[in-house]
Formats: C-alpha cells, structure tokens, sequence
C-alpha cells in the first residue's frame, strides 16, 4: 500500500509538468506579422538587411502566398491548421448568424453565464464560463505533440483562449484587457475637447485642485452583483507646484513620474467583494502634460501578467513564469496602441515610444524563452512592425491623403527601421542557435498604402442591389437599419465579404435559391468593372467566389459568398465593414491608419526565409505547416478536417 | 400573423404613410408598417451586439 501511494505521488508530479521537455530536434519559427516581400526584397538588394541576406543564401528566400481576404485571423488559421477557410470556418474578422443577422466576431466568443448563487445584492458564481475558440481545425503543435515533439507556441494568433494542447503556449491577438476588449486606453485631461474623434476610451476631465487630480480606473462590471455594478480603482495625482513632475498613488503604489515619462507596470486592484475577492489588473501610466494643461494617459488596464483572472497560456502559470523572469508584460493580444494615434492623443513620437515599450518587452521575452528552449519546435511572434506599418506607412508615402512633409519627416524611416531591427535580431537569434537547429522567419501577409477607402455596401446601393426603406437618409444609421430587406439582393459585412440575401438562409432573405449563382456572377462582374474616378483605375482586382475558392471541409456555409480582393491601395471603408453608407462610393483615407493589407491576395505576399531548404515545396501560408512538420518526419498534415456534428441542410 | 390589437395612427402621419408605401413599392400600407417596425425593433435588439463589434473593431484599428 505504501509503495503504491508513492507511485500515485509520483504519477501526480510527472503528470503537473514539472520540469522541462527535450527533444534531439529542434526548430525555431519566428513570425513577423505583416513583413512584405517586395520591401525585404528592396532592403536586401540594398545592403540594408544583411542577417537575413546571410539567411537567405545559407538556406532559402521566397515569397508566401496570403491567405484570401488577408486577413490575420485568415491568415494564421490557414497556417495553424493547414485548411483553408472551409475548414478552419474563419473568413473575416467579422461574422454574422444568418438566422438573426446578429454579428459576431469570428475567432472567440464570450461564454455563456454559467450557474450562480444569489445572496442579497451578491451573485456567487457555481460555476465558471471560458471564452471559447471558434477556429476549427488541428492545431499543427498538436501533431508535433502526438509525436513527442514538445512545442512551445508564443503569442501565435487566433489562439485565444490558448488551445491546451501544446507544451507552452501564452496567447496573443485575442486577448483582451480586463474590460474583455481588444485594448481601450484611458486619457485623463483637463481639456478634454482637444480630442474630437469618436473613440470608445475613456476621455475624462479632470480638475486641478491644489495641485490634487482625483480620479479612478475603469473596470468591468462587479460579476458578483446581482445588478452589475463597474468597478473602479481609484487614484491620487499630486502635481510638483515648482517642477514638472507628478507623484500618482494607485491603491498601495506609489510613483513618480517627469513630464514625458512612462511608467513600468504599475499592479491595479479591483475590489469584488471588499476585504475578501479582488480582481487584480496592471496599467502603465504616461504623464503626457502636467501644466498648464494636465494630461496622464493610462495604458489599457490589463490581465495582471503575475495573476492573469483568465486563462492565457499553457500551462496556466507559464505566464506568470514569464512575468517572475522578465517582469510584467502587455497581456493584451496587441499592445501597440494605434486607436490612442488615430484618435489624436498621441501624436507620432508618443505612438513611436509606446510602441517601442510594447516590442522591447516581447524582444527581451524571446531571449528567456530561447534560453529555456532544449529542442523541439519553438514559434515566437513579433507584430510589432505590422502595427507600426498600420499607423506609419503615411510617412513614407508623399502620395498618401493624410501625408504632411513636416510633421512626418521625421519619421519617414520608422518603418525602414523595423525592418532593420528585425534583421538584427534574426543576427542575433542566428548566433547562439545550435548549428542544427533550422530557422524560419515568416510572415502571415505583405504590406502597401492605404489610399483609398471603398464603401462596398454604398456601391450595391447604388448598383440597385440594396433598397433603403427611407433613401433620403443614407449615411449615419448603424448596421443596415434603414435597409429593406425584402428588395434587397446583397450587402456587404466585415472587410471583405458581400453575401446574398439568400431565402432561407438569411433571416430577412429574399434571393431565391435558383438565383444565387446567377447574382454572384453578375456582382462580381461589376465590382471588377468599377473604375476608381480619382485613379482611372479598377478599384477591385480580384473576386472570389466562395464555393470555388474554399475547401467543402465542413465550414463553408458559414463564409460570405463573395470575397472582395482590392486593387493595391485601396480597401474597404470602415462604414462598410458594418453595415453604414457613405455618400461616396470610394474616397480618400484620411486617416493616420495608412498602411493595410486587406487587398487582392496577390499584391501583399508574405515571406519565409530558411537556414535550409525545406524538403517539401511551399506555396502558400496554408501548406507551410505541413512542410515544416515534414522536417521532424511527420507526413500527416493536416488530419481529415473534422466536421461539424449537426451538419446536414443549410 | 397580425395580432389582436389594432392601434390608430394621426391622419396627417397616416397619409405620410401610405405616400411613402406606395413610392417605396410596398404592396400594401400594413406590409410597410410592418417592416418598419420589425426593423426598428431588430435594431433596438441588436444595438447591443451590434455596438459590441464595433468596439472590438475599433479595438483592434481596422475600423474607426
């Protein structure tokens, strides 16, 4: 009896995973979301990128075809998964429920509230719900895994929550701040009417008094109140009355910040229940002005990394293993903060600066997760210069819209320079990796300037294909309010998806089944034949039919029928992306985002570099995984695409 | 279909009505009015759900 409770302890202990995995192979993927081919191509031929030159000659260079649309959660669940969207069931950022035209987005959803307690204004959760993961398809780590190649998968996007499956794994684009969304900064201002953008961040006066700011953090709502109530962490600025300094005091923290400053992580308590539950969260703190105006920008309160409230890696302290090594990090899935740019908070040098905090801590990560590495397949993402690209590429662009010759010539080469930094760290990474182990750069899709802005909705408006009920007022009613759906034929939802007001299908559907395929030939027809007023040139270059270009792998009712693939340069307007009309078919994009992606798959080709030529052919994002798993002799990739249970009928 | 309620609309705001059906194709006043409600409350319904995606849109950048 004794030696078989000993046993059991040590079942329990290996079972914990304790210690690490090793393996005689190894491989080392790094992935550089949105790293064009044509502009590494031009900086190699320049002499500008010599690591990755040194890579390309050892092993191999060429570009990587996109996913369609290119879109990142597209993209990274064609790599994962090694399906194309009939299989992996993503297709665009954003989906709809055709049964309630309800939008959602597609890669996770919220849980369902689980079974709750209710004493006096408290709601003690029974039990619990997790964000589920509604990318279908296997994860290629769980393969290496079924062949006892451990793998440790950092950041990968579309894998929030992260799968479970993979040795180590920390999520990335997905994941939320503390409020559940993508990341919404705080501004706390004493002139609040300087910001005249529409934004979803808390923009809040303040008051100087005494050289005193009083304010509070935003939190989510009290999920133990029966009438949920938001949480707040209060804090205290008190301003230097002689220099420009400010101490801010949040909960038992104290710091000091310069005017200009940024702070580190800064630990952020919401009371539940006072003095027995708090929900613990980290916010960075930037004293932007302290007078005459006063200004502290605070970042998107996060998942504390040293005690993340939700699951945000594999297993679920391996966050907070790289939190004790490296010190707090942005837990939210993308840290850059391009709405506080956008939005006219930051300027130029203020984005430049975050940004750079945001890379610096995932940069230092990968040098602790290397050293921890012994063999075995290791993906690390960077998205850094994706997001720069996004916000920056006006500054390299005379022809852009939103192009000033002064206020951007500084920056002309920021992006220049994250290509630079890029290969400097694949120096870096090529220098202390065992000669055996392969390495791979990669990125999900190129890049090129957003110029001009297409409203695909306001063109089948216009091409008789939507019918408003009131068409007197076309623009500022959300999400098809004012369309009447009974003398509609199509509408476009998400950033590149049109889909047919099917009968039967759609809720308000009115598209006879016979008509379909005649409507989408006729559609696509036109949307290739409309000409670009400003340019002279089609505004589209490429349309996909969703039954001819997409796999029947067990999703394909659920994707649009038709894929928009812009020209180069042009992209489908944000009012389009949900629902609104413009008064213009297609216009300029005035905005600082200026760099995109979301075109005709063939003008943004990804990269992948090689230490050595890969035995099998890659074409395209979609059959790299495969290839790569070749290496460590597994053929089987990717399994028989499992179907949905209740499939069966539209 | 229709429920057992009838309700009375003004004189003025009925013609405004039936001018708009007509123009607008509807083959009979009770089919606009009936879209016209449906589509409001679908609106109201989804405002939510709808407002949501929006957020997590502008959160991420791609739209604004």
């Amino acid at each position: 009896m004794l030696r078989a409770s000993v046993l059991s302890m040590l079942l329990a202990l290996v079972a914990c995973g304790g210690g690490t995995r090793s393996h005689q192979q190894s491989m080392v993927v790094l992935g550089i979301d949105g790293m064009d081919h044509g502009l590494t191509e031009r900086l190699m031929a320049e002499g500008r990128l010599p690591n990755l030159s040194r890579l390309a000659q050892q092993g191999a260079f060429q570009s990587l075809a996109t996913s369609f649309p290119p879109q990142s959660p597209v993209a990274w669940s064609n790599f994962i998964t090694g399906l194309d969207s009939g299989g992996h069931g993503i297709y665009d950022f954003v989906h709809r429920d055709p049964e309630t035209m309800t939008p959602y987005l597609s890669t996770s959803k919220e849980p369902e509230p689980g079974r709750t307690l209710n004493i006096g204004k408290w709601s003690i959760p029974l039990s619990g719900g997790e964000m589920e993961l509604l990318r279908h398809g296997t994860p290629f780590w769980e393969v290496l895994e079924d062949h006892d190649v451990p793998s440790t998968i950092v950041r990968m996007p579309a894998n929030f929550p992260p799968s479970g499956t993979a040795y180590r794994e920390l999520s990335g684009m997905g994941t939320p701040d503390i409020l559940g969304t993508p990341g919404f900064y705080s501004l706390f201002t004493t002139q609040p009417e300087r910001i005249t953008s529409a934004t979803e961040a808390f923009i809040e006066r303040v008051r100087v008094r005494n050289n005193v700011v009083e304010a509070v953090l935003h939190g989510p709502p009290n999920p133990l109140l029966v009438e949920p109530e938001e949480l707040e962490a209060p804090f205290t600025v008190y301003i230097d009355p002689d220099n420009l300094v400010a101490k801010i005091v949040v909960g038992s923290e104290e710091l000091i910040l310069q005017q200009g400053e940024w702070s580190d992580w800064v630990p952020v308590s919401f009371d539940l229940i006072p003095y027995v539950q708090s929900v613990r969260a980290q916010a960075r703190f930037f004293l932007k002005a302290v007078r005459p105006e006063f200004e502290l920008y605070v970042s998107p309160v996060n998942l504390d990394a040293m005690a993340p409230v939700m699951r945000i890696s594999t297993p679920p302290d391996y966050a907070v293993e790289l939190a004790e090594a490296g010190g707090r990090f942005y837990t939210q899935g993308m840290p850059e903060d391009t709405n506080a740019l956008q939005e006219g908070v930051f300027n130029n040098a203020d984005f430049m600066a975050q940004a750079s905090i945001a890379h610096a801590e995932i940069r230092d990560q990968l040098d602790y997760v290397l050293d921890n590495f012994d063999g075995g397949f290791l993906f690390y993402y960077f998205g850094n210069l994706d997001q720069v690209s996004h916000m920056m590429w006006r500054t390299m662009d005379p022809e852009h819209p939103a192009h000033d010759p002064v206020a951007d010539a500084p920056f002309v080469n920021v992006i220049i320079d994250r290509y630079i930094e890029v290969d400097e760290m694949v120096g870096e990474v090529m220098e202390r990796l065992p000669e055996a182990t392969t390495l791979v750069v990669m990125s999900d899709h190129g890049f090129t300037s957003w110029r001009r802005a297409m409203n695909v909705n306001t063109w089948l408006l216009e091409n008789g294909y939507i019918t408003l009920m009131n068409p007197r007022r076309r623009t500022g009613i959300p999400y098809f309010g004012n369309v009447n759906w009974a003398r509609t034929q199509a509408y476009a939802l998400g950033l590149n998806g049109v889909y047919i007001n099917l009968r039967g299908r759609d809720a308000n559907g009115s598209v006879a089944p016979g008509d379909r395929n005649r409507l989408i030939a006729e559609i696509s027809n036109g949307l290739l034949s409309f000409i670009d007023p400003s340019t002279g040139e089609p505004a589209v270059t490429k349309m996909y039919a969703r039954d001819e270009v997409f796999s029947d792998d067990g999703y394909l009712e659920i994707g649009p029928d038709l894929i928009v693939g812009f020209a180069k340069g042009t992209r489908g307007s944000s009012e389009s992306a949900l629902g609104e009309f413009t008064d213009e078919i297609i216009f300029d994009n005035n905005k600082p985002w200026s760099g995109d992606h979301l075109m005709d798959h063939e003008a943004v080709p990804g990269v992948l570099f090689s230490s050595r030529p890969l035995t099998r052919e890659v074409t395209s994002l979609q059959n790299l995984a495969a290839a790569l798993l070749a290496e460590f002799g597994i053929e089987n990739f990717p399994p028989a695409p499992q179907r949905p249970a209740n499939e069966g009928g539209e | 279909m229709f429920g057992g309620s009838k309700i009375s609309l003004d004189k003025g705001l009925l013609a405004r009505v039936k001018k708009f059906a007509d123009l607008a194709g509807y083959s009979s006043v009770e089919e606009f009015i009936t879209h016209a409600l449906e589509k409001e409350l679908a609106v109201l319904e989804e405002a939510d759900s709808e407002e949501d995606i929006k957020k997590k849109l502008q959160g991420l950048g791609y739209i604004s």
